[in-house]
């Protein structure tokens, strides 16, 4: 499954499933009438395990997700590694057009002018890497091209009114 | 105590709720317009789409705002004291500022975006007195809505003794105590307005030093702006603006369900706790904004990973679990007002769904300025706050009509416009999910393709709401000749 794939159906379940539970209670009205006081007893107790589950999963879902993080040190934007320059404009991309497959690469992207962003498609048109292009800052955006082909840099943050043609395709691998 | 039927509260209302609704029903179109550009349909120049970019989006942000200000205004008019003087002086720079930006946009081109990020407003191809004219507009609408938040905030603290009476800081630390006392106690919707008069007042303090800055960047274009700074600050504001929208049209919830499901709501432990929750993270939100600013110190991007989760936690607890509760088994008639008022909340939680999964980081590589953001806050704003707006509207119609709305209409109503809704929404989340970039005007694939659909889909969209405007009128016309007092929001505790 692609990232798309698995990032929609993950929306796709939980919202169904946040639907279906207010569907439920939308037919409860079509149920004889309870008096507002006895509904509060059950309620209040569904409604603390609810607490304690949701803090729960989210607590745990921000810990599993850490690791995942793409942020680097300042010393270990100095280890070993190809640094590449990218610098951005108002519309283009300056940066080489061919890079190796299968090394570390430490992109140092800044810009120009205006705020862009720097976003890695890989070729078959996904997102796989970004990082924003900050005028007076450089980010370090490390990347691992597992695989050779076109990919394309297309610029993330609104520049002005060529924003969207602002883009550089390049070559991973020496096809 | 003032009632909703007192005249002087309800032109307030109207006078705010109906400039809020009426430019939002614009911007629907200007909307569609983009949408319609970008499936290949309507040609329109980069400039042009951009300039329309960002008018659609300044002018439905402060239009939803309108209708949140004018809603809060009504409730809490009953309960404390509010000078409609200051409330139109409010209007009025907010008004004056719309005007401005609203020149700026059609007439100067200016395409630098609502959530302008210096130093762009001075780097654009549109003329330089049209980057003055928005920044103007925008600072006026700023002052316009921190006179109404002073006037919020000092409301509530004068009528419940000061900030911890406002917060009702006794009521949870030193409960016997403040039996004893006899102090009045806030009602539920007395903290959305405290939450908005005080947020509100840090973020629009935020936009304005913003605001003067780049104001005097434009009169002097020596004058240095830190690029990351500027960022900071203007996530800070736009993002609580945005947020307080939400949280401000919930007191219409408070109000409206209580009322529709003939239940009371009462303020509670869990609620006050809540409230206070999310009065703190709303303000550090705004981190998942610049989760791809790698420079942005490391602690703030796990501090807005971890309080963006957390804020589902009151939402989802106190609001929308009463909201439910009040609803189970109560025999709710499902009027036009109940079924927009109730839809609202699914808007509200799955937009907030979408949210979270942006504002977890991994993920945001992928989703950071894809169309799943404007995917997200199209739900949690069309798909909740208007039809909180709406619902509380048909509220008060339906209250004071003699006319009542048929099956069929009711049918028709919910099959255009939540099922257009629905196709115009997940034509925003596939495109997002599959990487295509928000604010281009011209589309990679799959983009334009998913782009016809979502056009279709708010096209019915805005015939549902066509619908509902029309039946309003016909419910408006329905008023008996004697009369009409607005029954909703009667039962308060004086
Ligand atoms: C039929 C209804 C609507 C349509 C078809 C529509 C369509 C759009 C489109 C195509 C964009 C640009 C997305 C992008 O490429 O980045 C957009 C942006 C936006 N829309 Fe809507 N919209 C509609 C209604 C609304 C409403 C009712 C609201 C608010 C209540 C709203 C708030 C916004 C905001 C805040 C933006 C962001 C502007 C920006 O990026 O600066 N829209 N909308
Ligand atoms: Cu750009």
């Amino acid at each position: 499954m692609s990232v798309a794939v698995k990032l929609l159906v993950m929306f796709l379940v939980l919202a169904n499933a946040a639907i279906a539970i207010f569907l439920a209670v939308a037919y409860s009205t079509h149920h004889p009438v309870r008096e507002q006081h006895d509904v509060p007893q059950r309620g209040y107790s569904i409604r603390g395990r609810w607490f304690l589950v949701l803090v729960l999963c989210l607590i745990a879902s921000f810990a599993a997700s850490i690791p995942f993080y793409p942020y680097m040190s300042a010393t270990s934007a100095l280890g070993p590694a190809r640094k590449v320059p990218v610098i951005a404009e108002q519309y283009a991309f300056i940066m080489p057009s061919r890079l190796p497959v299968g090394k570390a690469i430490i992109f140092e992207v800044t810009s120009r002018d205006v705020n862009h962003d720097f976003g890695i498609y890989n070729p078959q048109g996904h997102l796989i890497a970004q990082v924003q292009a900050m005028p007076d800052y450089t980010n370090y955006l490390r990347v691992i091209f597992h695989e050779p082909g076109q990919y394309t840099a297309r610029c993330l943050e609104y520049c002005g009114i060529g924003h969207a043609i602002m883009a550089k395709t390049f070559t991973v691998g020496d096809k | 105590m003032v009632l909703t039927s007192d005249n002087t509260s309800r032109r307030v209302m109207t006078l705010y709720m109906g400039t809020g609704l009426a430019l939002t029903a614009l911007m629907m179109f200007a909307g569609l317009m983009l949408r319609a550009s970008q499936a290949g349909w309507m040609p329109m120049s980069p400039g042009q789409f951009y300039a329309v970019l960002t008018l659609h989006g300044a002018v439905v942000i402060v239009a939803l705002m309108l209708c949140g200000m004018g809603g809060l205004w009504i409730l809490m008019r009953r309960l404390t004291s509010l000078s409609a003087s200051t409330a139109l002086i409010a209007y009025a720079c907010i008004a004056a500022g719309a005007a401005a930006v609203i020149a700026a946009t059609l007439f100067g081109g200016f395409a630098g975006l609502y959530t302008f990020l210096a130093p762009l407003p001075f780097y654009g191809s549109w003329p330089y007195w049209s980057t003055g004219a928005f920044l103007i507009g925008m600072s006026l609408i700023t002052i316009g809505w921190m006179a109404w938040c002073m006037q919020m905030l000092g409301a509530v603290l004068r009528a419940y003794g000061g900030a911890l009476g406002a917060l009702a800081w006794d009521f949870v630390w030193h409960r016997k105590a403040f039996d004893a006392s006899g102090r009045p106690l806030p009602p539920p919707e007395a903290f959305p307005a405290l939450m908005a008069g005080f947020d509100g007042m840090l973020a629009g303090m935020s936009a304005m030093l913003l605001g003067v800055a780049l104001i005097v960047r434009w009169i002097d274009a020596r004058v240095l702006i830190n690029p990351l700074w500027a960022k900071n600050l203007t996530y800070f504001f736009a993002h609580t603006y945005a947020n307080l929208i939400i949280y401000m049209l919930a007191a219409l919830i408070y109000v409206g369900l209580p009322y529709a499901t003939g239940r009371k709501y009462h303020t509670s432990t869990a609620l006050v706790v809540g409230w206070w929750c999310s009065m703190l993270l709303t303000l550090t939100n705004y981190f998942h904004h610049l989760y791809m600013d790698f420079v942005q110190p490391g602690s703030f991007q796990y501090l807005g990973e971890l309080s963006s989760y957390l804020s589902a936690v009151p939402v989802t607890v106190v609001t929308i679990f009463s909201a439910l509760m009040l609803v189970w088994r109560s025999g709710m008639k499902w009027t036009l007002g109940a079924i927009f008022m109730y839809t609202g909340l699914i808007g509200w939680v799955v937009g907030g769904i979408g949210a979270e999964i942006d504002a977890t980081v991994p993920f945001n590589t992928h989703l950071h300025n894809t169309l799943w953001v404007p995917a997200h806050f199209h739900t949690y704003l069309v798909g909740g706050c208007v039809l909180f707006a709406v619902g509380w509207v048909f509220l008060c119609l339906e209250s004071r009509s003699i006319r009542r709305t048929g099956t069929l209409m009711r049918w028709a109503v919910g099959l255009l416009t939540f099922g257009g809704m629905a196709v115009f929404l997940m034509g925003f989340y596939c495109a997002g999910a599959y990487g295509a970039p928000r604010r281009y005007a011209i589309e990679p694939p799959p983009g334009p393709e998913l782009a016809k659909i979502a056009s279709i889909g708010a096209t019915v969209m805005i015939i549902g709401f066509a619908l509902v405007f029309a039946e309003g009128v016909r419910l408006r016309f329905g008023y008996p000749d004697g009369d009409a007092t607005m029954r909703i929001g009667q039962e308060v505790e004086a």
